[in-house]
């Protein structure tokens, strides 16, 4: 899948053997075409970041078992961002400088997504936001970002009135101290005062803290629903103090998809039981049963019900990962349906994906869905689930077209010049 | 010939390589490394820094991340918050990096060896950890991107770091000219000052030298040269974070002079670059790929404890039969 040239290899080789080709990167109008994939296979977010990868490498088996793009073999090139926001910015412009990417599937880390996307708006290139801190659709997008999955916009309006009525109107906020927690505060914050609840000054928690505690006892007594955003180590520390300290005893527990994310609440000792998360995609099969789903869960080596990888103890990350696969085959449809055959033509793949409608179907697997041009933010279904018995199950879906209903774009990106 | 003029001619050889680089890897189509070259040359200056301490003057300091810092985020938060164009944002990052590196080296040229060494990390964490919270300033963790604004617009002329050449030459005649700087400063009273320090403190005190000083010059000149080295970088990657402030990137530098040649003028960039390069060529293979960094790196402490550059220099002084 890996196609590089080495620096060592063209100097000392290949150097002299290139004077008579001339140099021209946007001439390649035949053979592959190149994506790169900046994900997190170390660091904090290296849990999710095996799920990317291996989303986005069977979506590219499957597209170049059919055939390929417009009849070119897709390669996928994969850089580590590290969980750095200044390695991922260096790995961006490696993919895209040395390696010929032409299309970005890009991180789920907001500090890294963050950093990169002005990086690709000045290296004319089409970058896919996986994680959701909203700047990346928002104040901080381009024309040439997009985000097919939630962000902290969405998931505040899809999921917060109904917690409102259901859960509590007395909130307090717990996050990592950076813009994917503040993002989700800020977001949630505006919907539940705007219903009529309060909201306790948040509490925003260092990145490396593994001793939650200090955090923990400034959560105030009468909060009813506590609202929480971690990943990985975290979220198991953040689970499991919460729970000896006895606080689901005194208030709902309320979590975005992230704080679950790649763990299996049978492995936390059921710390995580009763807890409420909003989902993009659905961890049991169950909730959305069909043909797709259940070949996409099949070609992940997942089970239908906890999600867990058939060779190991790992649980597919599914509320994000499925970006990984669904981008792929999005891009080959916009570069198909645009006719591109070069970078030069990257504005009419750009105009092609505003407004792009998405079936549900195996390329699809999360469901229709429609890439709002405005915005170029994913208009997905969202599912509130409950953990019942280890179990991750939803109890409340809102639909996509509600949520584009209540949610209307705040950016308009599609006047920008290309 | 004297293996200075042999060392002058590489030197000058060299210069013309980088002036050239651009078309030349145009031309062997592997322009990426442009690119790579560009952030060998400021963390060479990085490293310089380090090595005008530890290698002229004996101070080994694990804090020259704090000044870089300092200089990524004047350059970052001038463009950002208070629009500055590109010059007066550098102006920015290194005025406030030497003012860092002014009242820090007050406390720190007190103590020597391993005092010192704590020293500097210790002013390296707590700098890093209020950049961290002070998001509303510095962007917390996320750090601050910005879009570079041109380095030259003037009439119809218009010099911009988003063509990857003319940020690459912008890069190179700023790291030559500091480089040019500190040869400069080598062969100068100051420079020879510098070094009786590094030799004997109580012998240069008896020389009339006032150690103190000499070290506080030092540390300023040092930070300063650092947060140069963060104010390119911040251009470079249109972008600041507190992680560059962490002590592990002033560890890097360390080692990056120490496997160059600790002492000599060019060493610590020769390792930053060897370094660089190894890693630009392991991690898109194996993303543990710092095990091997490290093990190349004890490998030429073990067998060239003078680094690259010095033992480069024994052998030419025993070639050339002096």
């Amino acid at each position: 899948m890996t196609h590089r040239r080495s620096f060592l290899q063209t100097a000392f080789a290949g150097g002299l053997a290139s004077v008579a080709i001339t140099r021209d990167l946007y001439a390649q109008a035949s053979g592959p075409i190149v994506i790169g994939h900046q994900i997190e296979l170390t660091g904090g977010f290296s849990s999710w970041g095996y799920w990317h990868d291996k989303a986005a490498k069977a979506a590219a088996k499957l597209i170049n078992e059919g055939g390929g793009i417009a009849g070119r073999r897709l390669d996928l090139v994969t850089e580590d961002t590290e969980s750095n926001p200044a390695a991922g910015a260096r790995k961006l412009r490696s993919l895209v400088q040395r390696n010929r990417a032409s299309f970005i599937q890009g991180s789920v880390h907001s500090g890294v997504m963050l950093a990169s996307i002005p990086l690709a708006a000045e290296l004319k290139t089409i970058y896919f936001s996986t994680g959701e801190a909203t700047e990346a659709t928002g104040s901080r997008g381009s024309r040439w970002a997009f985000r097919t999955g939630s962000d902290t916009y969405s998931l505040a309006g899809a999921a917060a009135p109904w917690a409102f009525n259901n859960l509590g109107k007395t909130w307090t906020m717990i996050f990592p101290d950076y813009a994917w927690g503040h993002s989700h505060y800020q977001e949630h914050k505006a919907v539940i005062e705007r219903l009529g609840g309060k909201v306790y000054d948040p509490i925003a928690v260092p990145l490396d803290a593994r001793d939650l505690l200090p955090y923990l006892t400034r959560i105030p007594q009468d909060t009813e629903v506590l609202f929480s955003v971690f990943f990985g180590a975290q979220s198991i520390a953040f689970y499991t103090q919460a729970k000896s300290m006895g606080l689901a005893r005194t208030m709902r527990m309320y979590s975005v998809s992230g704080t679950i994310e790649a763990i299996a609440p049978e492995d936390i000792d059921g710390a995580a039981e009763g807890v409420v998360v909003v989902e993009n995609f659905p961890r049991v099969l169950s909730a959305k049963d069909d043909e797709f789903h259940r070949e996409h869960l099949r070609l992940m080596e997942v089970d239908d019900v906890h999600a867990r990888e058939a060779s190991s103890r790992r649980v597919y990350a599914k509320s994000h990962a499925w970006q990984a696969w669904e981008n792929l085959f999005l891009l080959k449809r916009a570069i198909e349906s645009s006719g591109w055959r070069t970078k030069r033509d990257d504005p009419g793949v750009v105009e092609a994906l505003e407004g792009m409608e998405m079936p549900n179907s195996l390329a699809h697997p999360q469901g229709a869905k429609t890439l709002r041009k405005q915005d170029h933010s994913g208009m997905v279904d969202t599912y509130i689930s409950r953990v019942t018995n280890n179990v991750l199950a939803p109890v409340h879906k809102v639909t996509k077209e509600s949520l584009a209903e209540n949610l209307p774009p705040r950016f308009d990106f599609s006047t920008q010049a290309l | 010939m004297s293996a200075l003029s042999v060392n002058r001619a590489l030197t000058l050889l060299l210069l013309i390589a980088l002036v050239a680089a651009p078309p030349l890897l145009g031309w062997m189509e592997v322009d990426f490394w442009l690119v790579v070259l560009t952030e060998i040359l400021i963390w060479g200056l990085l490293a310089s820094s380090a090595n005008l301490l530890f290698g002229q003057v004996g101070l080994l300091s694990f804090g020259q991340a704090l000044y870089f810092g300092f200089g990524m985020y004047g350059v970052a938060i001038g463009i950002d918050r208070f629009g500055l164009g590109l010059w007066p944002a550098m102006g920015l990052g290194i005025a406030a990096s030497l003012g860092m590196a002014a009242v820090a080296g007050l406390v720190a040229v007190r103590l020597t060896w391993h005092y010192f060494a704590i020293i500097t990390v210790v002013f390296s964490l707590i700098f890093y950890f209020l950049a961290l919270r002070l998001k509303p300033i510095t962007g917390g963790d996320d750090g601050l991107s910005f879009a570079a604004p041109p380095i030259l617009d003037w009439g119809s002329l218009r010099l911009t770091l988003g063509d990857d050449a003319t940020q690459y030459w912008f890069v190179l005649l700023i790291v030559v000219l500091a480089f040019a700087l500190q040869a400069r400063l080598r062969a100068s009273a100051l420079g020879r000052a510098f070094a009786a320090v590094r030799e004997g403190e109580r012998k240069a005190s008896l020389l009339g030298i006032d150690v103190l000083r000499v070290r506080w010059i030092a540390f300023v000149i040092a930070g300063g040269l650092a947060g140069l080295a963060g104010a390119l970088f911040a251009l470079f990657g249109r972008y600041a974070s507190a992680t560059h402030m962490y002590y592990t990137v002033s560890g890097e530098a360390v080692v990056w002079t120490v496997l160059g040649g600790a002492g000599t003028l060019l060493g610590p960039a020769i390792g930053a670059a060897l370094l660089i390069l190894v890693r630009e060529e392991l991690s898109t293979v194996w993303e543990h790929y710092p095990l091997i960094v490290g093990a190349l790196t004890i490998a030429v402490v073990v067998f060239a404890p003078k680094g690259i550059a010095g033992g480069w220099n024994l052998m030419l002084a025993r070639v050339l039969g002096r």
